[in-house]
């Protein structure tokens, strides 16, 4: 559905500042239907983007291609203008204009727009999109007195009261609370599940990408770091940076032994077997990555020697309710693990840690972000 | 589908040029509103004294030679300093003292001296200039006539025809301004800067002093070099009152250069004089905008109004009413004696007895009369397109000014704020240059072409300060929806800033009434407006109907402006 070809987008530099590389050789694939994220820290070039494809920002070289139709394409000198893109678009601001009712937002698309409907059309199509997010009895409200979730239900309103190719949702969750954001968050992805449209989503935050998408693809710096199923982004990164960005994780530094299926790492606390790229070749500097939640305390009664089995200590733990944060020490390394509420441990107990093969991710080494502790 | 890609380029085409269309447009009017004229005038100046400017190919430095050599030069730009700096400085003070009251203590009648000061604003100073010439001159002003038959006095009290009169009426005339700037300032300060200086055992002297005042400083300092430029720049009081008390400034120089009272007009001397006007008020500008950007330095506004603990002023709340209404009075004489006058049959000056002859055949007269009425439909034609012209292109250029990054976008924005630096007699001067032996000259349009010119520097900052505050998103989201750039505009970005639109098309309407630089200078048959028509009925002398005419224009401009200022007022605070 929607195809971007090695997009390049540069700003140039202010205040005697270098140029700003926002996008580098940006390419990825988009199918009919599905949610597609684009997700990254601030300046990851996801927004630039996303004003790529909605066309409020021209990209420098590369090729934009909804359907078999190009919207951008530098070698054949193509640009085609936003209001011809035929596209949905919910803002950050959410963008309500302030001075026309509920209704003459909604109706906008469809009145100045370029798919113009006859006007005995525009009131059922506007009821019906305004149904569609549940507000039809607010049609007639003026704009600003409207809350920030119906804000947000109305930009959705107006996204696609038209029937738009594409739709782009730009950070739409983060203006609202956290009660609010985890309920919008369901009912916009089953409202476009249902009306099947494709929609592009950009958000820096993982729990949201993890949530909503059918794909996500994580950027750094103007580039695409991984692409992938949110199942495939969390449990198999492929690098430290998209195991840091998506969720907490224990970072073992160490050497690859040997490689494929079958890989080991030697590390502080011993060798680690797991599952490593292809790239990696044996005698590489490598970090072994483990969720909190991939550790698995092992009966007493095992031996403690054997693949990834590893002698203990509890050092600290931190009641949080719905988990217990624990501290464990383990060959001079502190390794982080999440444990039930009702855990029998306590501070200073003896344990063997297991650490399962196919939950650890070898990846190559690389100096983790500092100072950023993602969640 | 390759057939939807190539409607697609070509459609963008239509886009792309539906921008730069407009882009182009306003570049092309800018360029020939501004750069022609000021072209044309360093042209002439460089022309020999008897030849128009773009009749000849002759060079010659003999204009600067007769302007460098000439001892009246030198007196002249005295002349000008002198005069704009001390009607500046107790202007200045004056407004400090009256803003001070009415923002900071708990003097009486604060949101009247407002209203007064707003009111004023709207006055013309041509009004208030004729006002006090009524009241003072040396042979029947009323005020002096007064005292001559109360005390008996052989001499006038005062006579209106000297420097310190000239100087005293300007200031008091710059006051309502400078109010209106002064108490933006003391409105925005921090009033915890103040208590700090209470809680630490300051008194109110010292805290006046050694707080207040030293932060109000780089503010203070901007709004004076601004007071100063307009100063400079001012031409209708140096006009009436300057030339009559031997008090040529430079504006009146140039003015009497290029329209003799007898002889020809020396167009060449009158350029060299205009683009040394130019170069002082460019000077001038320059100043301003490197002290405000060091009051940006300084700055304790930090947007939110306060509502500061107001300073109770005891016993000296006489002191303090008595100094604001005084003014308030004095200011309310001029105003009062042409309204005396315009209700006398024949000039008198004010006495009980003559209170019996009040009545309103000059107003009668003066409606009667064709040429009135034609001023009055030329003045509306005036005002109501040269405020909606400056307004529609002002939003325009503004709209590129905040959101192009082209170069296009910053020449327009440089090209739109260069008339701010240009006084209006020397611009007027270089558009009496250029369109001289066009058809253009002796319309009322040639007005048009002046006061837009004069105006857009303006409205282009009203705009550009009112557009950014529009979310970028809200002009997106229209162009997502699939609305064209122009619809964006008309639908969604400009209905957002309407009131400032019409704040500044009011604004352009009330200068573009009062103005009399440009139908004095450009004045034919054809054109002639209240200011210029006023002028004439002055000079012819018809001094009821001048004072008539004056409070005719003074009250369409109060009942059309005030309210609906006021309602906008209203409208920008929700």
């Amino acid at each position: 559905m929607l195809v971007i070809e090695n997009l390049v987008k540069s700003y140039p530099g202010q205040h005697g500042q270098d140029e700003v590389q926002a996008l580098r050789d940006v390419s990825f694939k988009v199918d009919e239907g599905a949610i597609f994220t684009l997700l990254g820290p601030s300046g990851c070039g996801k927004t630039t983007t996303l004003q790529c494809i909605a066309g409020l920002e021209n990209p420098d070289s590369g090729a934009i291609r909804m359907g078999d139709r190009a919207v951008f394409s530098s070698r054949e000198s193509v640009l085609v203008p936003a209001n011809r893109r035929e596209l949905g678009m919910v803002f950050q601001s959410y963008a309500i204009w302030p001075h026309m009712s509920v209704f003459d937002n909604v109706a906008f698309p469809l009145v100045h727009g370029v798919k113009r409907v006859p006007s005995r059309e525009v009131r059922p199509r506007v009821q019906k999109a305004l149904e569609m997010v549940e507000l039809g009895h607010l049609a007639d409200r003026p704009a600003p007195l409207l809350s920030g979730g119906q804000q947000q239900r109305v930009a959705l309103a107006r996204a696609l009261a038209h029937e738009p190719r594409l739709l782009l949702l730009d950070e739409p969750l983060s203006n609202l609370d956290a009660k609010l954001r985890d309920t919008m968050r369901t009912e916009i992805r089953s409202l476009v599940k249902s009306l099947g449209i494709t929609t592009i989503f950009v958000t820096h935050d993982q729990v949201e990408a993890i949530g909503m998408s059918d794909q996500i693809v994580l950027m750094k710096a103007g580039k695409i770091v991984q692409q992938g199923s949110p199942r495939d982004i969390y449990l198999k990164p492929n690098s430290v940076f998209t195991a840091d960005f998506m969720g907490r994780s224990n970072l073992l530094p160490g050497v690859l032994e040997n490689g494929g299926a079958t890989a080991r790492a030697q590390t502080a606390i011993g060798p680690v077997s797991g599952i490593a790229g292809s790239e990696l070749a044996p005698g590489e500097q490598v970090m072994v990555v483990v969720r909190p939640q991939a550790i698995v305390i092992a009966p007493d009664t095992d031996p403690a020697q054997g693949s990834n089995r590893f002698k203990a200590r509890v050092d600290a733990m931190t009641f949080l309710g719905d988990v217990v944060e624990t501290e464990v020490e383990t060959g001079g390394r502190k390794l982080t693990l999440m444990l039930d509420p009702y855990t029998s441990l306590v501070v200073g107990q003896k344990l063997i840690l297991e650490l399962p093969p196919e939950r650890c991710v070898i990846v190559p080494a690389a100096k983790p972000p500092s100072g950023r502790n993602p969640q | 589908m390759t057939t939807g890609s190539v409607t697609g380029a070509r459609r963008s085409g239509v886009r792309l040029d539906q921008q730069k269309l407009v882009l182009a447009l306003l570049l092309a009017v800018v360029s020939i509103l501004v750069l022609g004229p000021v072209l044309v005038l360093i042209r002439a100046s460089f022309a020999p004294a008897e030849s128009m400017p773009l009749e000849t190919l002759e060079f010659t430095l003999k204009n600067y030679v007769q302007l460098l050599q000439s001892p009246r030069t030198l007196s002249l730009i005295w002349n000008t300093v002198v005069y704009a700096l001390s009607s500046m400085a107790i202007g200045v003070a004056i407004a400090t003292a009256i803003a001070w009251c009415t923002e900071r203590t708990d003097m009486p009648g604060r949101i009247l001296v407002r209203i007064l000061m707003f009111a004023w604003m709207m006055v013309p100073a041509l009004v208030v200039g004729f006002g006090w010439i009524l009241l003072l001159n040396p042979g029947n002003g009323a005020l002096n006539v007064m005292f001559r038959e109360l005390f008996g006095f052989a001499r006038p009290l005062l006579t209106i025809y000297t420097f310190w009169s000239l100087i005293v009426v300007t200031a008091f005339a710059v006051v309502p301004t400078a109010f209106v700037m002064i108490s933006s300032l003391l409105r925005n300060m921090d009033p915890n800067l103040e208590q700090a200086a209470r809680v630490h055992g300051g008194n109110a002297w010292a805290t006046l002093t050694r707080v207040t005042l030293p932060l109000l400083t780089p503010g203070l300092f901007s709004i004076g070099i601004y007071m100063f430029m307009a100063v400079v720049q001012a031409f209708d009081l140096p006009l009436i009152i300057g030339l009559s008390a031997d008090v040529p400034v430079l504006s009146t120089r140039v003015y009497l250069l290029s329209s003799p009272d007898n002889g020809l007009p020396n167009y060449g001397l009158a350029s060299a004089f205009g683009v040394l006007l130019l170069v002082v008020a460019a000077g001038l500008m320059w100043a301003y905008m490197r002290a405000t950007r060091l009051g940006e330095r300084f700055r304790v506004v930090t947007g939110k109004a306060f509502r500061p603990k107001r300073i109770k002023l005891g016993r000296w709340r006489f002191a303090a009413l008595g100094f604001t209404f005084g003014y308030c009075a004095v200011m309310m004489l001029p105003l009062l004696i042409l309204l005396w006058v315009s209700l006398q049959p024949s000039y008198s000056t004010p006495s009980l007895s003559a209170l019996g002859g009040l009545s309103l055949d000059i107003y009668r007269r003066l409606l009667a009369n064709p040429m009135i009425s034609r001023a009055v439909l030329n003045t509306v034609i005036l005002v109501v397109s040269s405020a909606t012209i400056v307004m529609v292109v002002s939003s325009l250029i503004g709209w590129f000014t905040v959101r192009s990054n082209s170069k296009a976008g910053k020449i327009l924005d440089a090209l739109s704020f260069l008339p701010m630096a240009i006084p209006p007699i020397v611009l007027v001067l270089a558009i009496l240059l250029l369109y001289l032996n066009t058809p253009l000259y002796g319309t009322i349009w040639i007005l048009v072409l002046g006061h837009v010119t004069i105006y857009i520097a303006f409205g282009v900052r009203t705009m550009s300060s009112a557009l950014i505050q529009i979310h970028k998103e809200l002009g997106d989201a229209a162009l997502i929806s699939g609305a064209s750039w122009l619809t964006s505009l008309r639908k969604v970005v400009f209905p957002l800033v309407w009131p400032q639109i019409l704040n500044g098309w009011l604004w352009v309407f009330a200068h573009s009434a009062r103005d009399l630089t440009v139908p004095l200078m450009l004045m034919s048959t054809g054109n002639l407006v209240a200011a210029s028509t006023l002028w004439n009925l002055w000079q012819f002398p018809d001094l009821p109907g001048a004072a008539a005419l004056a409070i005719l224009l003074m009250v369409a401009l109060l009942v059309v402006v005030v309210p609906s200022q006021l309602y906008v007022a209203r409208r920008l605070e929700r």
